[in-house]
């Protein structure tokens, strides 16, 4: 009886023994796939894909003329012209950022001339930011910002409620700084020379404000206007009604 | 005698036909459970030509060893140190006495029956 159980316990654990080593045998065993190619068949395999490497070469080759082809033809299409032209346009007209040699310009109160409970005035007055446009302009000055606000064509300096406004941008902080971009460094040059010894100098002390001009820069940057440009009377000219 | 042999081949023949497959990384558990086991059939073997078998003895045996030697490579995996080589040493070594002790036990047993054969 002994006996019989220790065999059946034997037996019981040699199975579950055979069965784990199965298993184990299974999941260590990898199918195994040999290469049993000979010399000559990989040989016809490597023309074989030779033969792909050179379709995917004439392939490239072609897309990439196709593509030169497509590139030259945009560059020589009225599309380009017409876009260099709205380029043009837009940095004429101020819509752009522009970075040029130029000069700057610092307007800042007198703080010597104050006297003792006197009221600071802490604005600029718009005749006097005019007529130092007017003086830069006439010293071929290109492109200009004044408190980060560009002046373009369009631009309107005004006293709205004792406040002097460019395009509804309130000048309010002294010191002011005023940003110039001209052709070339000579000329900004010119400009520097002029405007010491200008006569917006004295203007601007009149009113205890003092107008530094810092030595030229070549790279002085006026930022884009960012107002819409509004035309209101101007239309395009027919073709054929010519006057 | 042959019922152990056969249970042996039944479980490799089932093994075999149900495919089960246990991923790669709890193969290295499953060796040392192998070897466990084994290690606990050749002593049960051993004890049983040395008399002094014991059936609580032999199956709480084949539980235990089987168990442990999964944790100590668990552990040696945890640990980053190689601990299941601990367990395969313990098992090599106790595997390889086992049998020599059956072999010795076998030949002795053989060998008087051969003196009792040429007596007679």
């Amino acid at each position: 009886m002994d006996k019989r159980k220790m065999k059946i316990n034997f037996t019981l654990i040699a199975a579950i023994i055979g069965f784990m080593i199965a298993v184990q045998f299974q999941t260590v065993k990898k199918p195994e796939d040999r290469d049993t190619r000979d010399i000559w068949q990989l040989r016809e395999a490597l023309l074989k894909e030779k033969e792909l490497q050179s379709n995917l070469l004439n392939e490239i080759r072609s897309n990439e003329e196709k593509l030169s082809a497509y590139k030259s033809k945009r560059e020589q299409s009225k599309e380009k012209a017409l876009r260099d032209t709205l380029n043009e346009l837009k940095t004429d007209a101020g819509l752009t950022e522009v970075t040029g040699p130029g000069i700057t310009l610092m307007i800042e109160p007198v703080m010597e001339n104050i006297q003792l409970g006197e009221t600071t005035k802490n604005v600029v007055s718009p005749e006097l930011l005019k007529r130092l446009l007017n003086e830069l302009n006439m010293y071929e000055a290109k492109y200009v910002s004044i408190d980060g606000q560009r002046v373009i064509n369009t631009t309107v300096i005004r006293d709205i409620n004792t406040e002097t406004k460019i395009d509804g941008h309130t000048v309010k902080e002294l010191p002011l700084e005023v940003k110039v971009v001209v052709n070339d460094l000579s000329t900004a040059e010119k400009l520097y020379n002029r405007m010491k010894v200008s006569k917006a100098r004295d203007e601007f002390f009149t009113e205890n404000l003092r107008l530094d001009v810092n030595a030229p820069n070549p790279e002085i940057t006026v930022p884009a206007n960012q107002n819409p440009i509004r035309i209101r009377y101007m239309e395009p000219v027919k073709e054929g009604s010519g006057s | 005698m042959w019922l152990p042999v056969m249970g042996l081949i039944i479980g490799i023949i089932l093994g075999l036909l149900t495919e089960i497959r246990i991923p790669e990384e709890y193969s290295n558990y499953l060796s040392i459970a192998v070897l466990a086991a084994l290690d606990t059939l050749f002593g049960g073997i051993r004890a049983y030509l040395q008399n002094i078998y014991d059936e609580k003895v032999f199956v709480s045996g084949f539980f235990f060893n089987i168990i442990l030697a999964a944790s100590l490579a668990f552990l040696g995996v945890h640990l980053g140190v190689d601990l299941y080589l601990a367990a395969v040493f313990a098992f090599g070594v106790r595997l390889f006495q086992n049998i020599a002790v059956i072999r010795r036990i076998l030949l002795t047993k053989w060998s008087t029956k051969k003196e009792k054969l040429e007596k007679s």
